[in-house]
């Protein structure tokens, strides 16, 4: 297993690095001056110089590609245009944002989706089932962003339960005397919104997929035999055919990963939950270059890393599998 | 050099081909989601092309350049203005019409891209198998896992404002991967039927084999799933739009949302912001209910589940 | 008295094109300790009248007439809940391995332990665990294996798993369906053998359902040959074989290969079993038949005894 989950991260390592040099490539191939691109024109002439020389360039172009690769290991990014400092030290603060809102998200998805799944193939053809079903076609196609605006027209403009955007109230955080629980609860009252979306489009993939792996699950013959045992119907469906229909959901969320982190990214913007997908948007508006490489090469990270985990998941699972 | 056995034959499997087909459409219509999906379908197709009417009425129902003069900012539904105006006086309704003409646009060719893309490299890695096997596929996992919406953001970035065309040939570019593994499983299995073993021993060469041998074979399934590709070309266009990366030359249901969203006018115009997202919403849904139908067309196995039940 | 009783049972599934009767007057009973083996084609309702004995009928099947009397029980009436008890307790199942029959996220020793302590909710998991240590010794499986994952046994393997699993509450009855089809010849034949000493050590009544007559003649006190969901010709195992006088048991045997004796030509049996949705007036097999006559599409045909315990269904022999 140890073996395994090393080779994963191997494979990361590799597509990182590709993905590093397809930038830098493009990077210099598209119009524009990489300094003039790369460097704040408000800087001091010493400060850009500085940075020039940090960023190599001012080398020829295959010195340059050796100190890119470099610099992005260590996580020397460059610095920000917009906001005058280290990228790093901008992103490492929006990362734990992004964490929190996304996996918070794609847990609570897939724990809803896979315990409602199991129970509309268990009353197929019932009027739960069909209610599910519907339910989850129709939210699973909504369009992300619409129903993200949607939702705060209704919860926070017109009823005003929750608020319209952002992460934490100034009032809360800047108050000496608030501790941590209600700090927390200030996030959690803010997280409503945007969680909400993300589950309401989320959830409905893995109840479809959870449905049809329980619905072919059932028709096992160790089903019948734990049938013949005399085991309670309950007992069936969640000791027998529930950890086996597991399996493909598991796969489908690693494979909707990618899916899931756009539409986070989209979600943070809209919300102006301040995580790394809404610093790459707001990047590429600003034309802040040196940000936006940094948050893509985090999140695609982030998405790489996420893989692995639900891979070691997977053959946690599944005992037929052990590398 | 055909001769009179061969023409019978082919007519026989063109015979065959047509019951078939028959036969997988009863099933297809047959299907609720099918049904529903396809009328959807119908209904935006008449919008797109009904998106040429307006403008001919009068230039101001133009959906990007016309602007009503007596109008200066966003005003709800009315007879001259059946779904209202946005904030500088441009009719909604066209609006709505012509982003049905870029959906279809967008989804369809790109989605029809990435298939023949998809198809090619799936063939390609089956067919040869090996190193190449192995690279393609590699890179199919690779380019799987990446958010496309965000990669081609981040193309966005390097490379400026894209147009339409661009952002079909990126989501094309980036969405292949999943109809190559399809097309790759398939041509594997083909690989190992006699017939290709004949004309192998026949003599007939590579390009050969897979042209006129694996390709008519394989490509029925990659056609049906294109509107699964369809789907998430759509959905990547809108948010890409809606982000404010779209191409600022068209209208799109996605741009008109970035509209309602930026100008401000979410909490006061519902009439604005409710229908293109129900437009989205609904063509993905329709799309997606097509989909499941022809998987069911295709896998009958599930076809013999839903009749038990 | 006997330990199972089948009287006049009809089986039958409710289907797109009308009520399938899969079983159709089936008597047959068991004494104690006696094993029966139950052949025919597959489609014959062999396996139905298996499930039927043990409760177990998928949703669109149900006993449309007669009933099932295990020890003084009628399980054909029981409620879910009573037969849930009934299940595994007293009647048991041996599944065919290939058959995908163990879990394959789940630990062997954990799935039989299951079936013992859901029947015996007092018995904690030592108790359980050694209780399973015992039915592999009595199997044969080695010890170290007792936790491994089914894919990790051989075919062999998990079969005396199952077997094992059919043990663990000594049933009454265990109903053994194609348990060594897909077993290679000598597996099988080991298989068998211990199965026939299992029974007479622990005195278990067997139904032993199968395609294959030889086996089942190697293996059972009686044999009941089923065609088209009827039971038409019963009697004593030798009897059956070795002097089969209906013609649809004539062939069957005649259409396995025999490693002894005389070299003969195989016969397959030319044509299909009748379909079942509608009414058939004369005898199911007059289709398929050497002997046919023109009263046998016509009349059912009758039970006639041709020698002790022996009884054929058929006006011609």
């Amino acid at each position: 297993m140890r073996k395994y989950v090393l080779k994963r991260l191997a494979q990361v390592m590799v597509i990182l690095f590709c993905i590093l040099t397809i930038l830098f490539v493009l990077f210099r191939l598209a119009p524009g001056d990489p300094v003039t691109r790369m460097v704040d024109p408000e800087m001091t002439p010493e400060e850009s110089q500085h940075l020039i020389e940090q960023l190599g360039l001012d080398q020829p172009i295959w010195k340059q590609y050796l100190i890119y690769l470099k610099n992005c290991s260590t996580g020397e990014f460059g610095y920000s245009i917009h906001y005058g400092e280290p990228v790093a030290k901008v992103i490492w603060e929006k990362l734990p944002n992004t964490i929190l809102l996304f996996t918070t998200a794609v847990l609570l998805s897939a724990m809803v989706g896979i315990s409602w799944g199991k129970i509309a193939a268990w009353r197929k053809g019932k009027a739960t089932d069909l209610g599910m079903t519907i339910a989850a076609l129709v939210t699973h196609t909504l369009f992300l962003p619409w129903l993200a605006l949607l939702l705060v027209w209704i919860f926070a403009y017109q009823l005003d339960w929750f608020p319209i955007t952002g992460m934490v109230s100034d009032e809360v955080w800047l108050d000496p005397d608030a501790g941590f629980f209600t700090k927390a609860a200030d996030v959690l009252y803010h997280m409503v919104l945007p969680l909400t979306t993300l589950f309401l489009i989320h959830f409905g993939s893995y109840l479809l997929v959870m449905r049809s792996s329980m619905l072919d699950t059932l028709k096992e013959d160790y089903i019948l035999l734990a049938r013949a045992k005399g085991l309670t119907e309950r007992d069936i469906r969640n000791k027998h055919a529930a950890p086996n229909a597991w399996l493909p959901v598991v796969t489908s969320v690693g494979l909707s990963l990618a899916f899931s982190i756009n539409g986070g990214a989209l979600t943070e913007t809209v919300f102006s939950w301040p995580g790394i997908g809404r610093e790459l948007v707001f990047a590429v508006s600003q034309n802040d270059y040196p940000l936006a490489q940094a948050s893509f090469m985090l999140i695609s990270t982030v998405v790489l890393l996420s893989n692995v985990v639900v891979d070691v998941l997977y053959a946690y699972l599944d005992p037929r599998i052990r590398y | 050099m055909e001769n009179k056995t061969v023409q019978i034959l082919k007519a026989k499997r063109r015979a065959l081909w047509r019951q078939r087909f028959m036969e997988n459409w009863r099933v297809f219509m047959r299907n609720p989601l099918g049904r529903i999906g396809m009328s959807l379908l119908v209904m935006f197709g008449l919008m797109a092309v009904c998106s040429y009417i307006p403008p001919m009425i009068d230039p101001m129902y133009h959906p990007m350049t016309g602007v009503d003069p007596k109008v200066v900012s966003s005003v709800g539904p009315s007879w001259q203005h059946w779904l209202g105006t946005d904030f500088m006086g441009r009719d909604i309704f066209s609006q709505l019409l012509a982003g049905a003409r870029v959906a279809f646009l967008v989804g369809v060719s790109a989605a029809f891209m990435s298939v023949v893309l998809g198809t090619a490299v799936g063939m390609t890695a089956g067919y040869m198998g090996r190193f190449t096997d192995t690279a393609l596929m590699r890179l199919a996992d690779m380019i799987m896992v990446l958010p496309t919406l965000l990669v081609v953001l981040m193309l966005a970035a390097l490379f400026g404002q894209l147009s339409i065309w661009m952002i079909v040939l990126m989501i094309a570019l980036f969405r292949w991967p999943g109809v190559s593994r399809i097309i790759r499983a398939q041509t594997l299995s083909l690989k190992q039927r006699p017939f290709i073993d004949a004309a192998r021993v026949s003599g007939a060469s590579h390009l050969r084999i897979i042209f006129r041998h694996i390709m008519p074979n394989v490509l029925p399934l990659a056609f049906l799933y294109m509107t699964f590709r369809v789907t998430s070309a759509i959905v990547i266009e809108a948010g890409l739009a809606f982000l404010g990366f779209g191409d600022p030359g068209t209208v799109s249901w996605g741009m008109m949302l970035q509209w309602v969203w930026k100008t401000g006018y979410m909490f006061q115009a519902p009439y604005w912001l409710l229908p293109p997202g129900i437009c989205i919403s609904l063509i993905t849904l329709s799309f997606y209910m097509l989909g499941r139908a022809m998987d069911e067309v295709l896998d009958p196995r599930l076809r013999d589940e839903t009749q038990a039940g | 008295m006997a330990l199972l009783t089948v009287e006049n049972l009809g089986i039958g599934y409710q289907t797109a094109k009308g009520l399938l009767k899969a079983v159709d007057g089936v008597n047959f009973s068991l004494e104690p300790g006696r094993s029966l083996g139950l052949v025919g084609e597959s489609g014959c309702g062999k396996t139905t009248i298996g499930m039927a004995l043990m409760g177990l009928l998928p949703p669109n099947g149900r006993i449309t007439e007669g009933r099932i009397v295990l020890d003084g029980v009628e399980i054909s009436t029981l409620p879910e809940d009573e037969l849930r008890k009934v299940r595994w307790n007293e009647v048991a199942m041996i599944f065919q391995a290939a058959m995908n029959a163990l879990n394959p996220v789940k630990r062997i020793s954990a799935q039989i332990m299951e079936a013992i302590q859901t029947h015996r909710p007092d018995m904690d998991d030592d108790a359980a665990l050694l209780r399973v240590e015992g039915l592999f010794n009595l199997v044969g499986l080695p010890l170290e294996r007792l936790h491994d994952f089914p894919h990790q046994y051989s075919g062999g393997m998990k079969q005396r798993a199952i077997i094992a699993m059919a043990l663990a509450l000594n049933p009454k009855l265990v109903i053994a369906d194609e348990p060594t089809t897909a077993l290679d010849v000598i597996v099988q034949d080991q298989i068998l053998k211990e199965t026939k000493q299992l029974q007479s050590q622990f005195n278990i009544g067997i139904i032993f359902i199968s395609h294959d007559i030889s086996i089942v003649a190697d293996v059972c006190h009686d044999i009941g040959v089923m065609y088209a969901g009827q039971l038409v010709e019963s009697g004593p195992a030798e009897e059956v074989f070795f002097n089969s006088q209906h013609p649809y048991t004539q062939a069957l045997v005649s259409s396995f290969p025999t490693l002894a004796g005389p070299k003969t030509k195989l016969a397959p049996i030319p044509g299909e079993p009748p379909n079942l949705t509608g009414t058939i007036p004369g005898c199911r097999f007059c289709d398929r038949c050497p002997k046919d006559t023109a009263s046998c599409k016509l009349d059912h045909p009758k039970w006639q005894q041709v020698g002790p315990g022996h009884h054929v269904l058929c006006d011609h022999c």
